[in-house]
């Protein structure tokens, strides 16, 4: 059976903004069986815009899953914008799976916002004052969250749902010197171990929308400005037809 | 006169960080007087908005308002993987 993903992020919702996407998700049911969210759904991460999130995206003719990213968290109030989703009936990532059945096939998808740090070779370390181990230490506890979550994953297909990069190809485009900030390689790296079908992610709006991982698993940056359209299609099967 | 990166640096940290635009993407240069933005935003209205912000951030400089909007296709095409 076919699987098709849709997937979008970086759509940067508004209060002066609602309505406006919802417009082209009409139909989508005809295109794709699950809508992904990479993140940055809001502004500013207000509750006033998690409240525009969730009426653009609930309620739609396929389940959506998101994740939230970097400006959901500026107004310190993630947790409470996931809740308000939740509540809507759209599955929110935090480091952890969901899986769903479509067409009678499991979909696993596993994720949550990532974080930067850089890619091997040009990348931060746990080294010197606490600010930076922190910074480090809060991807590699992501990283490592995510393999569990993948070991544990039993499904026939398996996703993987971020905000950050896991690599650089999507970064293209990008100037090189703030790819620490976009994404890190240790996602990729605890991706590759466990194994995967698909990495989306967003945040790199001057990027590019094709990249592969070092293991070979295909990566797409769906962020909104990158794709310029309003979602991406992506079909997976084993007999390549749809 | 201050060094053209640190008003561009400047004009740059506004746009992120003012409550009205918070934009991280938006490439500033200064050349001279001008300013140059460069990116894509979502709609028209932020478009202004940022260039406002901008040029309150860097008055005296002429905002050269290179920003596009980005325009939503409905999606056609589908990639087979
Ligand atoms: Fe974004
Ligand atoms: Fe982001």
């Amino acid at each position: 059976m076919s699987l098709r993903i849709a997937a979008v992020g970086d759509v940067h919702l508004g209060t002066d903004m609602g309505g406006r996407y919802r417009s082209h998700l009409t139909g989508i049911e005809e295109k794709a069986d699950v809508l992904l969210l990479a993140g940055d759904l809001t502004r500013h991460g207000t509750l006033e815009e998690g409240e525009v999130v969730v009426e653009e995206f609930r309620d739609l003719p396929i389940p959506v899953i998101a994740v939230l990213g970097n400006h959901d968290h500026h107004s310190d109030k993630p947790a409470e914008i996931a809740a308000m989703m939740r509540e809507a009936g759209i599955a929110v990532l935090h480091d952890d799976a969901v899986v769903l059945d479509v067409n009678g096939e499991r979909l696993g998808v596993v994720g949550g916002k990532g974080f930067g740090g850089g890619f091997a070779g040009k990348c931060a370390s746990e080294f010197g004052e606490p600010e930076i181990k922190a910074f480090v230490n809060h991807t590699k506890r992501i990283a490592d969250r995510w393999r569990t979550a993948l070991k544990e994953l039993e499904a026939d297909r398996r996703v993987v749902l971020s905000h950050y990069s896991p690599v650089n190809d999507t970064l293209a485009g990008e100037p090189p010197e703030i790819y620490p900030f976009l994404g890190s390689y240790l996602l990729a790296e605890a991706i590759d171990a466990e194994g995967a079908d698909l990495i989306l992610h967003g945040h790199a709006h001057m990027g590019t929308e094709k990249g592969v991982t070092p293991a070979g698993i295909r990566v797409r940056n769906v962020a909104l400005p990158v794709l310029g359209r309003a979602y991406g299609v992506y079909c997976l099967n084993g007999d390549g037809r749809c | 006169m201050e060094a053209p990166q640190y008003v561009a640096a400047r004009v740059q940290g506004a746009l992120a960080e003012d409550e009205r635009t918070n934009e991280l993407g938006i490439r500033v240069d200064v050349r001279g007087e001008q300013l140059f933005l460069r990116g894509q935003v979502s709609c028209e209205e932020r478009r202004e908005l940022i260039a406002d912000v901008a040029s309150e951030a860097a008055p005296g400089l002429v905002v050269r308002n290179e920003l596009t909007v980005v325009d939503v296709r409905t999606p056609e095409e589908e990639e087979k993987l």
